[in-house]
């Protein structure tokens, strides 16, 4: 019975090990993945044989999420304004409004938001067309005519993303502030002037700039996620599905990690150098 | 002398190449060398470590000991980028095309050419894209996208993009398998062809014994991991051991047949139960 136990206690043990070295290696090849991709971005850019590729992702990525997200820019500052409205007109102070919806706008919802629908439309396709190049051999092919994979199916990928999510976040932040102000001052009547003008005085350009700072890191995040789980997916369709579920997931995870710790150094870095605006 | 000459001849060399998935051991301790402009078909069962064998030749897998040369030169350790300059000198068909489906045809022939040479001119890619074509039988298809192809016809599009750099080897996964006899005859007419008119080394691995027997110089078997039996076809036919005859006539071994007996009465027992 005691040579029963121990044995069930060995095998826990031995269990619970090779998960710990399993998660040890995922971890280490993510990390070599993504030092292979950062290295061979950097290279690509430097590469005019790469821009095409570049110009191409960028397309499939930046220009055709456009309309995607500006609807989830415009829906998040339509819904800020509907939510927070009798909150504040409760205390008499609904002319604030704008800097309420605007400030969520630029600095959080918008970049997180259209980040998150950015980790849904792009990483879902990212992973599931590497993924199917995976399977079928494809990517195999490239390398065994001699090009690096990484370099010419990860960097432009990569290089795409990272550019052109802030940019999106612009748009996402464009048509919040757009999607606020219909609400606000077409549907609740608040003085347009007073609404503009409490905007300007609350929103500063250290929010808009963060907001916008945190897209490349989103970029970045989304790019490199889908791209890893495209690359390493296991076999047949169901490989492939599960690869694109825990790139969204992964992506989303990340996200909204990277958002934590960039609001926490933003706001150190603003109040370490908010008395020296005063002095400016 | 005659040693002599042979090692003038190899292109490839494998030397105690072993590889282990896990506790796994695919390739046990195999050593082959591969004569220039011959082609040598590596037959075998099903899950015997063929595939994984020329995967180590382009050295897209890496061995878990051994060694594999190149015009005597070790690339088994060399980096990818190293390797790059390797691999352009050899054409690898994958079993099922591996064609870029985002990429027409021509898109997918031109694909090793921008890669590793300067040409951009638009009339010299066209041309190169023609005849490569023309050689594996599909000129006028240089629009098409794979997805409207046949298997076949995947098949030949792959062969022409693996010898559009001019390679001086061909590996090949499989270039029979899941077309029929006719299709298959014609990929087998065109591996003796780029070997005759382009004097192309060729490591074809397949299980077709037809496919073997019709374009193989040498024929080399593997069974566990291990090289069973090498030689030409008269060698096949002659041989006594008794897989390799079992492979030759497509029969099963009675140990198979008996388990598959055993099921059946098992499913029949199950029924009346």
């Amino acid at each position: 019975m005691a040579e029963l136990k121990r044995q069930k206690n060995g095998a826990m043990v031995e269990s619970l090990g090779a998960e710990v070295i399993r998660a040890v290696n995922n971890c280490g090849r993510f990390a070599r993945f993504q030092v292979s991709s950062a290295v061979a971005s950097a290279a690509a850019c430097l590469r005019p044989m790469t821009y095409p590729l570049i110009w191409n992702q960028m397309l499939a990525i930046g220009v055709r999420s456009v309309p995607v997200v500006m609807i989830t820019g415009a829906f998040v500052g339509m819904v800020l304004a509907i939510q927070a409205y009798d909150q504040l007109a409760g205390m008499g102070i609904e002319e604030h409004l704008g800097v309420l919806i605007n400030l969520s706008v630029v600095k959080e919802l918008g970049p997180v938001l259209a980040a998150v629908m950015l980790a849904g439309r792009v990483g879902g396709a990212l992973t599931a067309e590497l993924g199917t190049m995976n399977v079928t051999e494809q990517i195999l092919a490239v390398r065994s005519m001699g090009t690096d994979p990484i370099r010419y199916l990860v960097a432009p990928r990569l290089i795409a993303c990272l550019f052109l999510t802030p940019f999106l976040i612009v748009y996402a932040d464009f048509l919040g502030i757009i999607g606020g102000y219909i609400i606000s001052v077409m549907h609740f009547g608040i003085n347009s002037r007073a609404y503009w003008s409490f905007s300007a005085s609350g929103v500063e350009m250290w929010d808009i700039t963060i907001g916008i700072v945190k897209g490349f890191f989103f970029g970045a995040a989304i790019a490199g996620v889908s791209c890893y789980k495209g690359f390493h997916c296991k076999e047949g369709a169901q490989g492939v599905g599960q690869a694109c579920t825990e790139a969204f997931v992964g992506s989303f995870i990340l996200i909204l990690a990277i958002d934590f710790v960039l609001a926490v150094i933003s706001k150190a870095v603003y109040a370490t150098f908010w008395p020296l605006k005063i002095l400016l | 002398m005659e040693n002599k000459i042979e090692h003038n001849n190899e292109i490839i060399a494998l030397k105690g190449l072993t590889k282990r998935f896990g506790k796994n051991i695919v390739l046990n301790d195999i050593s082959l060398t591969f004569e220039k402009g011959k082609t040598t078909v590596i037959i075998g069962p099903s899950g015997c470590g063929k595939t994984v064998l020329i995967k180590h030749i382009i050295v897209l897998l890496r061995p878990s000991s051994g060694e594999v040369y190149f015009h005597n030169q070790r690339i088994d350790n060399l980096d990818e980028k190293e390797l790059g300059s390797v691999r352009a000198q050899m054409g690898f068909l994958f079993q099922g095309g591996a064609l870029f489906d985002s990429f027409t045809v021509s898109e997918n022939i031109l694909f090793p050419v921008r890669q590793h040479t300067e040409i951009r001119d638009r009339k010299k890619l066209d041309e190169i894209v023609k005849t490569k074509l023309s050689t594996v039988g599909m000129d006028g298809f240089q629009d098409y996208y794979p997805a409207k192809l046949s298997g076949g016809q995947k098949k030949r599009v792959a062969l022409a993009r693996a010898i559009a750099l001019n390679p001086e080897v061909i590996l090949y996964d499989e270039p029979t398998t899941g077309l029929d006899p006719i299709r298959a005859d014609i990929i087998n007419e065109l591996i003796l062809k780029t070997q005759k008119e382009l004097g192309i080394t060729s490591i074809v691995v397949t299980h077709d014994m037809n496919s073997a027997s019709k374009i193989g110089d040498r024929i080399v078997m593997l069974h566990n991991g291990k090289v069973l039996l090498e030689g030409d076809t008269d060698t096949f036919e002659k041989s006594t051991i008794p897989v390799v005859q079992q492979f030759i006539k497509g029969e099963v071994s009675e140990k198979d047949l008996q388990s598959l007996q055993i099921s059946f009465e098992d499913i029949k027992i199950s029924e009346t139960q």
